[in-house]
């Protein structure tokens, strides 16, 4: 065995954090590739966890902060693993990192680079609710508190307007770099666990729910990014680009799930929470879940259901999911739905919150054909059929955890992510 | 010897510097009446964490050779770490150094610079009042046990067996019944042989615990058999896994179930071992069903919990029974299907197509095989069938509460374990060294216990290398011999069960392994003899004496 001390992990939300610190504790010098400036995964986005209602950033900044400073552990951001050859105990890896333009050494963070340029574009990481400049950190709190500039919009990158160097003039400290390039390396680990998580179902394909078409319906993390008090409206509930707050909401459960194939496990318990943030804050809004099966998958949450169901919102059944109907009416929004099977029947409201399935994240298919694991009929990593209860992949040596393998919770993705630090430690031991 | 305090001031790039006056602090500081008789090292840096700034502190340490360390700065979340680091490389005790925040709590929060200056500079000579009665404080190194006991020998205990065990790691498996294997229908017989053959695995089968005192790394036990309740045996290990199951709800207490022993009224565990054994499911005459009625949700309302896995499990006992025979006749009575497993739609959706019924109730009453219900329509019905299933409510084991108190680990208000964090320590008990895992945790299906076992695993192989001693926290509490009255109210308070009692002194000790420093005991002693190492009343007292003046 080459390296039994090096591990790689692809991914950097709670599940891969989790796996990080717990090799690093174990003496392993750990590889942290992410594909984004920033790590915390989408657990970041979320202002608080259900059941017990935790500040998410309370609850992970110590978590993100303590990966940093933690000498074992390499942060590979803006990176993505190319090829995979090799065996267990001795993979060879090609990582490919591209340029920040920012250096992470030189950089405070002090933010006075972003407000002198000119480029105006649209923050993707905040769902499109608000703007971002060509150079930007995707969120207030972003750890690392570093910048980065996007070369196909910077006027100085993309060679429009070479003499721009505002946010040059602007830096202090000398950290802004254009002279960085896209980097290739190879790393050389012993195992390697996928933690690359989730994304949401396109609501653009379901045509009756009107996303898109009207400013009032939202997807399930628009309105996560909504109730954020780092967000775009600092936690106020706004209805899309206006300051006119909803009178009434209604939450769509099990949004996409006919065409994902399975049920995503969370999202009940994410649409209660949300049903019981608009409560807590518009105390006269009126809220209707419309359900069509609940899903609770741990001890303490049909606690919590119980108290949104009585305090804080109506729960409607809706018996055929296809038959749902988004449309405009008297300036409102008209949600029609089928409470049995010939039964029509409607609500009318201002806003309107679409729970979407969990799908597997956009990079995918391509990391698995890097790495040469299976995937499932659904496009999750596959655990290894053989290895019953393992998080194994098909590939020796390489292991799963979190929601790259299937739609769950936080605490169900930490146990996987304890589970592939087993699965590695046992591997390195023999 | 003299003390000599160094006071190092950062300016955080502007972050500080443009919104404070370092030079006029920097004067005040050193100019401090009753700092008179100390000799001070006041200067400041552009930025203290960086690595220049780091080197450049631990270079004024040595070459100054000072006594204390104070660094305004920023938040101790920020950089706490990063200085105690830097005291590390040095001779000077990381105890006596102090972090002050006057980047968040002064430069960043007051517009007027006068006022900012005016705060920063009663702020660090605050804690140079607390940083001048610190002591030095050493950490200790312990022996640590890399052995584990396992209480429950399911599929939950029995995976974890075979995961821990290793050269360097016995594993002590406890099954209070006659066998291994729990109620898990489908066990691999493999996995039992497995565990007979592993020479780090030694099981007791009809024996359970009877005592555990200590802490991680370093547990005494007491195991006794059920057979033969003197017959005990002592071990030491330094983890114990719970994995103790769970028992079903018993439904004969619900009002609205009304059927007797000889009414081919079962439950889901019953049909399951009947399916395994027999490949077929009957009736109490031996004859096949021609209708069957399949109840989920039977007191649900009453734990106060969905079990999570019933639904998944009940529509594999529909698949028996059209498997058995097409022309069975299922129906399913259900509040709402729970399908969190991602394979388990598309089973639900072959089985609707195998003509299983699934009828939504809001409420119902079993008379024998009569099922009476009103749907969520509020129409009342009747259904009529040869054998009724029932899925009861998974609870607890029954053990949990006594093995709670034998523990000291919390219960979750549904009686299942309780995690010491839910969202992201979710297999570890409230107390260090002691795992919750499987259906013992709360409701789990047989990979939610196998990967629950190897999370535990995984946790006791970063925590407990062998070999490697651990080091207990050090800003622990201590209580003072000579004033302590035996009153024991700090035997109460503490958490964490860090506080004994010494018979023969007559006083309460602080077991300096377990205490976690939290100082809850401090608080509660009458006669003022606890203290909590680093957070004593004369430091603390020195501290804000300044701070709101
Ligand atoms: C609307 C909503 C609300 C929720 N609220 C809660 C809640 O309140 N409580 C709760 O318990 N759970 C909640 N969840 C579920 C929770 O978000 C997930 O359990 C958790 O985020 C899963 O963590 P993960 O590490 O598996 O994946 P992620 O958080 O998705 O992290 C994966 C990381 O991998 C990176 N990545 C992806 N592909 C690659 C690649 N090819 N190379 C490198 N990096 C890559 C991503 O950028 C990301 O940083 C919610 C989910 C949703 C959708
Ligand atoms: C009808 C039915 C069908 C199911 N079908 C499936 C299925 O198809 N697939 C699936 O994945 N799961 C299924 N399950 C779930 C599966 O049975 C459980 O996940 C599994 O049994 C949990 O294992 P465990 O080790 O946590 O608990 P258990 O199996 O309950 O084992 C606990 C063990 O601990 C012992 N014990 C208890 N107290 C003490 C004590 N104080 N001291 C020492 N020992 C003690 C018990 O005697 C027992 O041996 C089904 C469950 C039911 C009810
Ligand atoms: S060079 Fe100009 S355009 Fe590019 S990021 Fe800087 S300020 Fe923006
Ligand atoms: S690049 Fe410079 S100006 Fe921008 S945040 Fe970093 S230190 Fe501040
Ligand atoms: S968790 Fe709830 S909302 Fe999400 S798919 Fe499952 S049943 Fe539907
Ligand atoms: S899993 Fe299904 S049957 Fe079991 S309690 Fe939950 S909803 Fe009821
Ligand atoms: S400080 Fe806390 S943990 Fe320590 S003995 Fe006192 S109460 Fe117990």
């Amino acid at each position: 065995m080459d390296n039994p001390e090096n591990v790689l992990i692809i991914g950097s939300g709670i599940a891969g954090m989790e796996a990080s610190l717990m090799l690093s504790k174990a003496g392993k010098k750990v590889y942290l590739v992410e594909n984004l400036p920033i790590i915390g995964g989408k657990i970041i986005k979320n202002e608080e966890s259900f059941p017990i209602m935790d500040c998410s950033t309370c609850l992970v900044a110590p978590i993100q902060q303590e990966i940093l400073q933690d000498a074992n552990i390499e942060v590979l951001t803006l990176s993505a693993v190319e090829k995979v050859a090799g065996k267990p105990g001795d993979f060879k890896v090609t990582v490919r990192k591209k340029a920040r333009y920012v250096s992470l050494e030189a950089c405070l963070g002090c933010g006075m680079c972003y407000p002198v340029c000119p480029v105006v574009l649209k923050n993707e990481w905040e769902e499109n609710l608000m703007d971002k400049k060509a150079v930007y950190v995707p969120c207030s709190g972003s750890l690392p508190n570093v910048p980065m500039i996007d070369a196909s919009q910077c006027l100085h990158l993309n060679g429009k307007d070479k003499s721009c160097n505002k946010c040059m003039e602007a830096c202090m400290f000398a950290a802004i770099d254009f002279s960085q390039k896209d980097e290739e390396f190879k790393l050389d680990v012993s195992g390697i666990i996928v933690a690359t998580g989730f994304e949401l179902f396109n609501v653009q394909e379901l045509e009756n729910l009107g996303y898109g078409k009207y400013p009032g319906v939202y997807t399930a993390f628009e309105f996560e990014r909504l109730f954020a008090s780092n967000g775009p409206t600092e936690g106020k509930l706004f209805l899309r680009d206006s300051e006119k707050t909803p009178d009434s909401v209604a939450i769509i459960h099990c949004v996409g799930r006919d065409e994902v194939g399975y049920c995503s496990n969370i999202c009940c318990m994410s649409s209660s929470k949300h049903a019981r943030f608009i409560k807590h804050n518009l105390h006269d809004a009126k809220i209707y879940n419309i359900y069509s099966d609940i899903c609770l998958t741990d001890k303490s949450y049909q606690k919590f259901f119980d108290e949104t169901k009585s305090h804080d919102s109506e729960f409607i059944f809706q018996f055929d999911r296809k038959k749902m109907n988004i449309s405009k009416k008297d300036g409102k929004l008209e949600v029609s739905y089928f409470n049995g099977k010939e039964t029509k029947e409607s609500i009318l409201v201002d806003m309107v919150v679409l729970a979407n399935a969990l799908r597997p994240s956009d990079t995918i298919e391509e990391l698995s054909k890097a790495l040469e694991i299976k995937r499932d009929s659904f496009g999750f990593i596959e655990t290894e059929p053989s290895k019953l209860g393992s998080v194994e992949t098909s590939r020796p040596g390489i292991f799963v955890a979190g929601c790259a393998e299937g739609p769950k919770d936080i605490q169900g993705s930490v146990i996987q992510s304890e589970a592939a630090v087993a699965g590695i430690l046992s591997m390195l031991d023999q | 010897m003299s003390e000599k305090i160094g006071i190092y001031v950062c300016e955080c790039g502007p972050n500080i510097a443009s919104k404070v006056d370092i030079e006029k602090i920097m004067d005040e500081i050193a100019k401090l009446e009753d700092f008179k008789d100390q000799e001070l090292v006041v200067k400041r840096h552009k930025l203290l964490c960086s690595n220049e700034g780091k080197e450049f502190l631990e270079k004024e340490i040595n070459e100054n050779k000072l006594t204390h360390l104070v660094c305004a700065a920023c938040s101790p979340r920020d950089h706490d770490t990063t200085f105690i680091n830097v005291c590390k490389k040095t001779q000077l005790n990381p105890y006596l150094y102090r972090i002050v925040n006057i980047r968040e709590h002064c430069a960043w929060i007051i517009p007027d610079k006068e006022e900012a200056n005016r705060k920063a500079i009663q702020y660090i000579h605050a804690g140079m009042n607390r940083v001048l009665y610190q002591d030095s404080l050493y950490e200790k190194e312990l022996d640590s046990n890399p052995d584990v006991l396992i209480i429950g020998g399911g599929i939950a205990g029995i995976e974890a067996a075979l995961n821990l065990a290793g050269e360097k790691r016995k594993v002590f498996l406890i099954e209070k019944e006659e066998n291994l294997g729990g109620k898990a229908v489908f066990l691999p017989e493999q996995k039992i042989s497995d565990i007979q053959k592993n020479k780090n695995i030694k099981v007791f089968t009809k024996t359970v615990l009877d005592k555990l005192i200590g802490f991680m790394g370093n547990f005494e036990i007491v195991l006794k058999s059920t057979e033969k309740p003197d017959e005990t045996t002592e071990l030491l290990a330094g983890a114990v896994v719970v994995a103790t199951g769970y028992e079903f709800f018993d439904s004969k207490k619900l009002p609205a179930f009304k059927f007797e022993d000889k009414d081919n009224v079962i439950d889901s565990l019953e049909a399951e071992r009947m399916f395994s054994e027999n490949k077929k499911i009957t009736l109490k005459n031996g004859k096949e069903p021609k209708s069957v009625t399949l109840i989920h949700c039977v007191g649900r309302k009453e734990v106060g919990f969905c079990s999570k896995i019933c639904c998944d499990y009940m529509l594999k006992i529909a698949n028996y029974l059209k498997e058995q025979s097409a022309n069975i006749k299922v129906t399913h009575l259900i509040k709402y299907l729970n399908l969190p497993y991602k394979n388990s739609q598309n089973f639900y959706d072959k089985i609707k197509e195998k003509g299983v019924e699934f009828i939504r109730y809001s409420d119902l009453s079993v008379n024998g095989t009569k099922v009476e219900y009103t749907d969520i329509n509020n129409k009342k019905d009747m259904l009529e069938s040869d054998l009724v299933i029932l899925a009861p409510a998974m609870i607890a084991s029954k053990d949990s509460e006594e093995l709670a108190e034998m523990l000291n680990i919390d219960l979750h208000e549904t009686g299942y374990f309780q995690e010491v964090h839910q969202k992201i320590n979710p297999v570890s008990s409230t107390t260090d060294g002691i795992f919750i895992i499987g259906s013992a945790r709360g409701p789990a299906n047989i990979i939610d216990a196998m990967q629950q076992a190897k999370a535990a695993t995984g946790k006791i192989f970063t925590q407990l290398i062998p070999g490697e001693k651990i080091i207990p926290e050090v800003m622990v509490s201590e209580i003072l011999e000579a004033y302590c009255t035996g009153c024991q109210t700090c035997l109460q308070v503490c958490g964490y069960d860090a506080i004994y009692f010494d018979d023969e002194r007559g006083i309460s000790v602080v077991n300096e392994a377990v205490c976690r420093g939290c100082g809850n005991c401090v608080g509660s002693c009458p006669s003022g003899s606890l203290r909590t190492k680093h957070f004593t009343n004369p430091q603390l007292y020195q501290e804000v004496k300044e701070a709101i003046r």
